[in-house]
């Protein structure tokens, strides 16, 4: 709902012919990110506070080993990304005018920059969840872990939607590399924190 | 004791020094080449800081050893100093020869991160009220943190170009003479030399909090 919010008040106020011509590579690809990053966030600091209010957690202790449950907050967390995603891209296109000059590209990057979100804010959610002032404490913590991604992903979807050329995906590639990074050292991190 | 005045010896020679004895390097306008003396080592000292905390908080969620944690407490709050002072002599030197205090040069950029995850470190320690707690989550997130910092340093400077002074300014590199070298490396050492003894300091201060604590909690 903050998303669709979000995307209805920027496209109202710049539509598709606000910006010139030549700022739109990079400034579509900031303010489409920002919606992304921001919805994302909102659903994702959830994830983990959701279990400790029902007072389930407990119980998902005892019951099973912390490293499926981390892969199953993880997973949940995608899939979420992905739903949002799957609305949100193709209505910032249809809405801003958003011409994309290589659409392979774009959604790889896409869906790794996605991925590395996940990847990066779910340890983050677990963490929360068991401290005060949860909301602020999870956007202060999970901005500069996230940072590197974020800046990435707006110059991949710059060069995929308006680049010279799109060989190498060299974005793309960092943008897995990071979700590869921090999905393992989270794997290793998740039961030290599930056991305090 | 003796350490601190050899310490403050070895400093003052080393920036009197600086000043008086090594030519300005060639290549940049003045004087402002002398900042090496003082930027470096500050950017050095926090990269020397931010590694020892990762690595004792390693240690304390192995060996679950209060001393660990109180290391790792104590140098990333230096190493958040010493960054803070080299991003303010980074910027003096930014405007002296690029014409702006901040540009988002991409050293600047990752530098910014820097104090943003540390920034983030400390509030964490701050918003869980439980002790044991509090230092595994601070040990926790200082090693993924740690993790995203290679791609600020090594990815980020890779996609957009940097101005950084480098080949002109780098020890390793034959642009620096034998004079400045020698008074490069004594600086550095004088801060390093520094780092140590405020380190030691800080975890002193902090084993004497911690013991004042528990004795008012058994009272």
């Amino acid at each position: 709902m903050f998303a669709l919010t979000t995307l209805v008040a920027v496209s109202f106020s710049i539509g598709s012919f606000r910006i010139e011509e030549s700022e739109r590579p990079f400034l579509y690809a900031v303010l489409l990110w920002i919606i992304l990053v921001f919805s994302a966030l909102s659903g994702l600091s959830r994830s983990f506070v959701k279990e400790q209010e029902a007072g389930t957690m407990d119980i998902l202790k005892l019951s099973a080993r912390p490293q499926a449950v981390f892969l199953g907050k993880l997973f949940f967390n995608l899939t979420m990304l992905g739903a949002l995603g799957l609305i949100i891209v193709p209505a910032f296109i249809l809405l801003m005018g958003y011409k994309i000059k290589f659409p392979g590209c774009f959604a790889a990057i896409m869906v790794t920059g996605g991925l590395g979100l996940g990847a990066g804010t779910t340890l983050v959610a677990a963490m929360i969840a068991q401290a005060d002032a949860r909301g602020a404490l999870f956007s202060a913590l999970s901005f500069p872990l996230l940072l590197p991604l974020v800046i990435t992903a707006i110059k991949g979807s710059e060069r995929a939607a308006y680049g010279i050329s799109a060989a190498g995906w060299p974005e793309v590639k960092i943008a897995t590399a990071y979700a590869v990074i921090m999905i393992t050292v989270s794997l290793l991190l998740f039961p030290l924190i599930w056991e305090e | 004791m003796i350490y601190k005045i050899l310490l403050t010896i070895w400093m003052n020679l080393i920036i009197a020094a600086v000043f008086l004895y090594v030519e300005p390097a060639a290549g940049f306008p003045g004087e402002v080449s002398r900042i090496l003396f003082f930027h470096v080592p500050t950017a050095w000292v926090a990269t020397l800081a931010f590694f020892l905390s990762m690595i004792a908080s390693c240690v304390y969620l192995i060996t679950r050893k209060v001393n660990a944690d109180f290391l790792a407490q104590s140098s990333a709050e230096l190493g958040f100093l010493f960054c803070f002072l080299a991003t303010v002599t980074g910027s003096i030197f930014a405007k002296a020869t690029w014409g702006s205090f901040w540009n988002w040069d991409p050293r600047q950029t990752s530098i910014v991160m820097l104090l943003m995850i540390y920034g983030a470190y400390f509030v964490l320690r701050s918003a869980v009220p439980d002790h044991e707690k509090r230092r595994v989550f601070a040990g926790v997130y200082s090693i993924l943190a740690f993790c995203t910092v290679p791609f600020l340093v090594f990815v980020v400077p890779r996609i957009t170009s940097s101005l950084h002074p480098e080949d002109t300014l780098n020890p390793a590199s034959p642009g620096m003479d034998m004079k400045t070298l020698i008074f490069f490396l004594g600086s550095l050492c004088a801060y390093t030399g520094l780092f140590v003894w405020m380190l030691r300091l800080k975890v002193r201060m902090l084993k004497i909090m911690d013991k004042e604590q528990g004795v008012k909690f058994k009272v």
